[in-house]
């Protein structure tokens, strides 16, 4: 049976993050999440509830949203992340960060970089969602400070002007 | 105790063959994870029976979906959003596209699979009553071959299964002899969404000569095991749906069911919900196979339209998608009371963004069309605003000067339930309520809103 004492190695795993090929050595079970904040210092992933109910760890895996609580690193074997400080384009603010900033969408901060990414993720999928479709896309995010409204509001701007251009 | 990483040693062979000829050789040692939704969960609390883990996220034989004439083969890996995506699951299997729609948040539907779903056999899981009602079979996998079980045997008891030490599950199987029934699947909970169910039902029906033909319910949260009412559908079938027939099946269902005590909910709350949700369905069945009365011949077939189409129709009563959303979901609705229920319901979940999208698409007091309206829409609202539009050019004046202090005040057009007030009325009253401050005048326009869209739906009926 398992034996306790018996320490695993850690194994060498890349990945793309943000557009940057990365090596790291971990173990198969250390969680994205960790891996990116201590490893790669990527602290805009924060740590919420640790348990996929609160959204804060919120990254892009291969385009789809995933709680980066929930990945062992081993699953994230050559995929493509995205994480909040992949979201800008240098200097220049994305597009929903604009929106968020113009619209209040961000108190204490600790759901917004989750947030964005749920709103990139949902405005990939469908550029013109309605209110409804918008709140769906942001379910799993929970924003202590509950400034729901704002978010929502940034997040329609944001469909109006993608829109627009 | 939380678990560390160090103790634990996870594989990803990459091809169902590999993993199961791993769970031979040694039976009982690895513990599969496909999108980790509830054994990182468990991980993360120190719970995980095994510290061995071999991935099955992502193995092209699992993440498929196989359509035939007669089913539609489900891979065991395919995510709830794989499910909500998928046409035919939309069509004729929509209690499962309900329930994956309500499983997690979109992160977690990424993630989570119905065979993991399955597995993990929590009773509460939202998608199993639906595979009950829907007749599934499973096709359980390993070295030794390939066998098919009823899905209704495979819960053995609380969190166990058929599941052999060797086995995965590969596929859930699905007859495709389901999508004339009138389906209803509804969940309670200490919330509507990302709340686990105190009660949950998935529940299929057909009426035929007046009475009911076929019928399916199912009930999860409610037992160890998700449970299928045999006994109340025996009791149902083959009677005409009348009041006492909604007793009776309410009184069958909480003398059938012998719910749980549980940290979510007391086994006498549940009983109660669970007769309550059967008699909901029964009525809802009812109305959906009525027929009597041309307002009810336009409900019935407005009822059974695809949810875009019964939008688009009913938006012209009010403006706001999400509203018109609300409603529809809220199908099938038996007569003008059920819709003007389901109109209020809808209307006091939204927020003031859903709002301001209903007022957008009113002209102007005194104009004749709005940007945002239908050809329909037009039409009501110059019949709502005939006494403005036949008042004299004094009144009309002052209406015009009002309604722009209005606009640079609150930003947005002023709305009022026209129908019947002469101008002069209108402007006493857009004159009050200009002296409001922002959140009463939001709140008043909101009324008025819900009072015109009352008007137009029941001309809409007509």
């Amino acid at each position: 049976m398992t034996n306790k004492s018996k320490q695993r190695a850690k194994t060498e795993i890349s990945f793309i993050v943000n557009g940057e090929p990365k090596t790291v050595r971990a173990y198969t079970m250390e969680r994205l999440l960790d891996v990116l904040r201590q490893q790669l210092e990527l602290t805009g992933t924060k740590e919420g509830c640790g348990e996929g109910e609160c959204g804060s760890c919120s990254v892009l895996l291969d385009g789809m949203l995933v709680n980066s609580c929930l990945i062992p690193v081993l699953q994230a074997e050559g995929a493509n992340i995205v994480t909040i400080e992949g979201v800008a384009a240098g200097d220049t603010l994305h597009l929903l960060q604009q929106t968020f900033l113009e619209h209040g969408g961000a108190q204490c901060g600790i759901c917004t970089p989750g947030m964005i990414l749920a709103a990139t993720h949902l405005l990939n999928e469908k550029p013109a969602p309605t209110l409804e479709e918008i709140r769906e896309g942001l379910s799993g995010n929970l924003c202590r400070c509950t400034g729901y409204s704002q978010i929502v509001e940034a997040v329609a701007e944001a469909s109006r002007r993608k829109a627009i251009a | 105790m939380r678990s560390h990483p160090s103790d634990f040693e996870m594989i990803a062979p990459g091809s169902l063959h590999a993993v199961v000829s791993l769970l031979t050789r040694e039976p009982g040692m690895w513990l599969p994870i496909a999108g980790g939704t509830d054994v990182m969960v468990q991980y993360a609390a120190g719970m995980l029976p095994s510290r061995k883990l071999v991935s099955i996220w992502n193995l092209p034989e699992l993440r498929r979906i196989e359509v035939t004439a007669s089913e539609i083969q489900i891979g065991a890996g395919y995510t709830y959003t794989d499910l909500r995506n998928h046409d035919i699951v939309r069509r004729e299997f929509p209690l499962l596209h309900t329930a994956a729609r309500w499983t997690g948040g979109i992160a977690n539907q990424n993630r989570g699979t119905i065979g993991g779903n399955i597995v993990n056999a929590s009773p509460a899981a939202d998608s199993l009553p639906a595979l009950l009602v829907y007749d599934a079979e499973l096709i359980l996998v390993s070295v030794r071959g390939e066998r098919r079980v009823p899905y209704a045997s495979f819960h053995t008891g609380y969190k166990k299964t058929l599941l052999a030490a060797d086995e995965l599950v590969q596929a859930i199987c699905l007859p495709r002899r389901f999508a004339e029934h009138f389906g209803y699947a509804r969940k309670v909970g200490a919330r509507n969404s990302q709340a686990i169910s105190k009660v949950c039902i998935a529940a299929l029906g057909k009426v035929s000569n007046g009475v009911v033909e076929e019928i399916r319910i199912a009930l999860g949260s409610i037992a160890p095991v998700p449970l299928r009412l045999a006994e109340t559908e025996q009791a149902v079938k083959g009677k005409a749906i009348d009041s006492d027939l909604l007793l009776l099946a309410k009184r069958a269902a909480a003398a059938e069911i012998r719910p749980i005590d549980d940290i979510r909910s007391s086994a006498r709350y549940r009983a109660a919900v669970a007769g309550n949700l059967v008699a909901e369905f029964l009525n809802r069945l009812g109305a959906a196979f009525a027929e009597t009365g041309e307002a009810r011949d336009f409900l019935v077939r407005w009822n059974r339209l695809p949810v875009d189409k019964a939008i688009s129709l009913i938006l012209s009563c009010c403006g706001s998608k999400a509203w018109a959303h609300g409603v529809v979901s809220r199908r099938p609705l038996a007569d003008e009371a059920a819709l003007l229920a389901a109109s209020h319901d809808a209307w006091s979940s939204l927020a003031h963004a859903d709002w301001n999208e209903a007022f957008e698409t009113h002209p102007r007091i005194g104009e004749s069309r709005a940007s945002q309206a239908s050809p329909q829409s037009v039409e009501w609202s110059a019949e709502e605003q005939r006494n403005v539009q036949q008042s004299e050019s004094g009144v009309q004046k002052a209406l015009a000067d009002a309604n722009r202090e209005y606009e640079r005040r609150f930003n947005r057009i002023f709305i009022i339930c026209a129908t019947g007030k002469s101008a002069t009325e209108i402007l006493e009253i857009l004159r009050r309520r200009l002296k409001n401050d922002a959140a009463t005048e939001l709140h008043e326009a909101a009324e008025q809103q819900r009072q015109i869209t009352h008007i137009r739906l029941k001309k809409w009926l007509q």
